[in-house]
């Protein structure tokens, strides 16, 4: 039994249309997604806008509905009835990617940070604000500035805030999506390295949404690479990386800026390569609708959206 | 669009239908009911009983709505007690009265909005455009009924300029040229007091719209083409910022409804928004039910007729 | 704004920041307009409300047939009516009722106008489709003829059923509004991410998303509260508001569709006009400036 197990995961939006406003068709937002999580572990999922991936994270954590299939944390299915899984929620809990709206502005820090615990903890007025300040100086935050609104802090800070917010009540599972796409790069790495920190301080598993290869591979142990709400190849970092066995995400990875300038020429001759055959052998990848095929294992940890055939 | 167009159909129906049993739950609530007003209150209970029973008053509810619905779609009404003659009969002429009030005021309203509204955005921030904005500031703080006084108190009493009430002069001969004439002279007061204080909304509504369209990007390509400013305003902006205009007159209707009640029972002009007073203050309920019904329904075939026409000229509202 | 604070951020102790409240304040003291305005609205609501707690309502109210029409004169400083009752306490007495009913109805419709509007746009979908059908049968209703009827029907009319009546067709606009910034607001992070702290819906209505709503629902009262003044003054004009023996403002204009008082005895409703006239002007001024100071934009200062 996983920590987090995800099978044939499908989240359909309706299309609405007609006199009657009736529904005439669906967005197949995320369409039969697969995967698991080991506890303490850092999974990545990885795709353009649009492939989905937002989508999976906001259904797992329940903010989407799920058009069929299973989500299980630690055993328990988490599509089934809201009330009982009501307690099991607190075990997950999400980092945005726009720390400016994420944090209502009209709150100070104490009535953010302290929000999940007035939910689930009944503390009183004096351990709420210690438990708080607790919280932001684990987050390197001043204990102080409690009193402070969100936007008296910068892009980073706030972000430190929303991870202050999402640790509060102790949880198992972080879905983080996209957490620093919307910081300064100089302030990305730091963000990213604090979450490396917290995670072995506190034995968290995060669900690592991102569209940044270079990210992903600072941060994840697990990869999977999504397309228009599928997968299209799914491994550990080194099998993604190194092996990469699908057009798409060989063109992905192919796309990773290299800083070094020796290797420039070098570089742009590969993605041209890449390029080249993904033209070439785009209809060998993709269905006739341009999806990706089913999932097939070339190695314990491998697996490849490849074609039926031999 | 045609969609559009047959599923705002769909919701009026209901909406009318809403109406009619509103209306009729007020008329329950009235005190005293059809018999009352038609018969001598001398005569025996138990035959004003028997009559009741006749007439279908003491049915359910439902029954008694089905009746009243489908006779007032015949156009039977009822009678009114006040002038013992059927309501319809009554309403006719005051509808005709109030209609020309109404068409009167829409014209001087867009007699005033447009050239106002026009200047005002074309020029903004100069001297004229300063004036009129002032103008319009008054005229949202300014009640209408209250400026309507005063209009008939000035124009009216003190320069004795306009007839200060009636909707005809008393001894005219109907289809004269002096009667038209009589006609349209008792309409131009009220009319220009209640245009000039609903005028104000267009006029401001104008005068950003113009100045909003002035700083669009086709607007400056229309310059930088070479076009005079004259075409650019005729043919660019003026299209682009008159057209809602025109369509929000059904929209309009509700409003002059609401108008016409201050207006018509300060002039003392014989149209429905008097009729409607008057009967509320005799009590003469029958009429008062017609008018709520048939002004209703006005209203809501105005906001219909507004919304077709708006989603002709302007697309955006049909993926609403 | 966000990044002037930024480097203090860490150092500062326990600060508080400006409040929407000061941010209001600030802009209309610069705002001259809106300054006196609001100078003119306290001083004449203390001063109406100070003088009628002296002034004796039956008194003002009873019928003098020794002073009917007196023009002004130093016994009667704005002159009688045609019952001989005094102008001036009447018009005392008149405003403060008028502002205390266009307060009382600002105030029933803002409550109801938001929390339908909330409701109608946090769940959005269905639940908002009915809803705002409703709002739109209720907005097309020949409202000034309904609210007649209902006022001249209602048996034991006072004036808590005749603020009831009107807010029963009132609350559609503020409702509208409301309703269509929720509808934006819950689909931002932060009401988001309150569901993901477990947040019921309801605390998320009313303690996440109805704060920052909080501007524009002050803004939309301040101006409907003139639109509510204007109303009741016109129902009292033609009768079907305040009764005479309760003076307001509207009462005392719609002795002036009498044309022998509109005509000849002027005193008795050109103060009324006027100050119903200085009072929407004033409440508008003030509503205007907070709109300013509450839209960073169009803010002067």
């Amino acid at each position: 039994m996983g920590f987090l197990e995800v099978n044939d995961l499908k989240v359909h939006f309706p299309i609405r249309g007609g006199i009657l406003n009736r529904k005439i068709g669906a967005i197949r937002a995320v369409d039969g997604v697969s995967f698991s999580i080991e506890e303490g572990k850092t999974y990545g999922l990885v795709g353009e806008s649009g492939s989905g991936k937002t989508t999976t994270g906001r259904a797992i954590i329940g903010l989407n509905h799920i058009t069929s299939g299973q989500v299980m944390f630690e055993g328990k299915d988490l599509t089934s009835k809201k009330s009982k899984t009501q307690h099991v929620r607190k075990d997950i809990q999400m980092i945005f990617q726009d720390p400016y709206s994420s944090l209502n502005a009209k709150k100070r820090v104490l009535d953010i940070v302290a929000e999940p615990l007035r939910n689930y903890e009944k503390l009183t007025k004096i351990e709420e604000k210690l438990r708080v300040q607790e919280l932001l100086e684990q987050v390197g935050l001043n204990p102080e500035s409690i009193l402070k609104y969100p936007h008296e802090f910068s892009g980073g800070q706030r972000q430190r805030i929303g991870i202050a917010r999402a640790i509060a009540l102790k949880p198992k599972l972080i879905i983080a999506d996209e957490p620093v796409s919307a910081l300064d790069v100089s302030v990305q790495a730091q963000v990213l390295n604090f979450m490396q920190e917290i995670q072995k301080e506190l034995n968290l598993t995060y669900l690592f949404i991102s569209h940044d290869l270079g990210i992903v591979k600072h941060m994840c142990d697990d990869i999977g690479i999504m397309y228009k709400g599928r997968y299209v190849e799914e491994g550990t970092k080194q099998d993604i990386f190194n092996n990469p066995q699908h057009i798409y995400t060989k063109r992905l990875v192919a796309a990773i800026p290299d800083i070094d300038p020796q290797n420039r020429q070098k570089q742009k001759h590969l993605r041209d390569e890449v390029q080249m055959e993904y033209q070439q052998y785009y209809n060998d990848y993709f269905d006739n609708e341009g999806l990706a095929y089913r999932l097939r294992n070339i190695s314990d940890s491998h697996l490849v959206a490849l074609p039926e055939k031999g | 669009m045609w969609k559009f167009i047959v599923r705002r159909l769909l919701i009026t129906l209901p909406q009318i239908v809403l109406l009619s049993i509103l209306v009729f739950v007020m008329a329950q609530m009235m005190p005293g009911d059809a018999l009352t007003g038609l018969i001598d209150p001398n005569i025996d209970p138990a035959a004003i009983e028997e009559q009741r029973e006749k007439m279908g008053l003491n049915d359910p509810w439902y029954i008694q709505y089905g009746d009243w619905i489908s006779s007032a779609l015949q156009g039977d009404l009822g009678q009114s007690f006040r002038f013992k003659m059927p309501v319809t009969d009554l309403v006719e002429q005051r509808l005709i009265n109030s209609f020309w009030l109404g068409l009167v005021t829409l014209i001087f309203t867009y007699i005033i909005a447009i050239p106002l509204g026009i200047t005002s955005g074309r020029y903004n921030d100069t001297m004229r455009d300063q004036l009129i904005t002032g103008y319009t500031y008054i005229g949202f703080a300014t009640p209408l009924f209250i400026f309507a006084l005063v209009m008939l108190w000035v124009g009216g009493f003190q320069l004795g300029w306009f007839p200060t009430g009636g909707s005809v002069a008393p001894g005219l001969e109907p289809g004269t040229f002096e009667y038209a004439l009589s006609k349209f002279q008792h309409l131009l007061l009220p009319g220009l007091s209640m245009a000039l204080i609903t005028t104000v909304n267009t006029v401001q509504y104008l005068r950003s719209e113009i100045i909003d369209t002035k700083q669009k990007d086709f607007i400056v390509t229309a310059r930088a083409k070479g076009a005079s400013e004259s075409r650019v305003y005729n043919r660019h902006i003026l299209r682009n910022s008159l057209l809602p205009i025109a369509a929000y007159f059904g929209f309009e209707i509700t409003g002059l409804i609401g108008g016409t009640v201050f207006i018509e029972t300060i002039y003392s002009y014989p149209g429905m928004g008097l009729l409607f007073m008057d009967s509320v203050l005799q009590r003469d309920y029958s009429v008062v039910t017609a008018v709520v019904l048939l002004f209703g329904i006005a209203s809501i075939l105005g906001a219909l007729l507004s919304d077709i026409i708006l989603s002709l000229v302007d697309p955006r509202i049909r993926i609403k | 704004m966000a990044n002037a604070h930024v480097d203090t951020a860490q150092t500062d102790t326990e600060v508080k920041t400006p409040s929407t409240w000061s941010i209001i304040w600030r802009e209309i003291v610069r705002d001259k307009v809106a300054l006196i305005s609001l100078i003119f609205l306290v001083g004449t609501t203390g001063f109406v409300y100070g003088i009628s707690m002296f002034l004796e309502q039956s008194e003002i109210v009873t019928v003098d047939l020794f002073a009917i029409n007196e023009a002004p004169s130093e016994q009667f400083w704005l002159g009688t009516d045609y019952g001989g009752r005094d102008i001036f306490g009447q018009l005392i007495i008149g405003t403060r009722n008028s502002l205390s009913i266009g307060i009382l109805v600002t105030l029933m419709t803002g409550v109801i106008g938001v929390v339908y509007g909330l409701v109608s746009g946090y769940y959005g979908g269905t639940v908002d489709n009915i809803m705002m059908r409703i709002v739109d049968f209720f907005l097309i209703l020949p409202f000034l003829m309904i609210v007649i009827v209902f006022v001249a029907i209602v048996p034991k009319y006072s004036i808590w059923s005749f603020s009831l009546i009107m807010t029963a067709f009132l609350w559609m606009g503020i409702a509208r509004l409301i309703r269509s910034k929720a509808l934006q607001e819950r689909e931002l992070d932060y009401a988001q991410a309150s569901k993901t702290l477990g947040t019921s819906n309801f605390k998320i209505m009313f303690t996440q998303v109805l704060p920052n709503l909080s501007s524009l629902i002050i803004v939309t009262m301040t101006l409907n509260l003139a639109a509510n003044i204007g109303l009741e003054s016109g129902l009292s004009f033609l009768g079907f508001g305040f009764p005479e023996t309760t003076p307001s403002l509207g009462t005392l204009l719609g002795y002036a569709r009498n044309p022998q008082t509109l005509e000849f005895h002027w005193w008795v409703w050109v103060p009324a006009a006027v100050l119903i006239f200085l009072l929407m002007l004033a409440v508008r001024n003030v509503g205007e400036a907070l709109k300013r100071a509450t839209d960073a934009r169009q803010r002067r200062g």
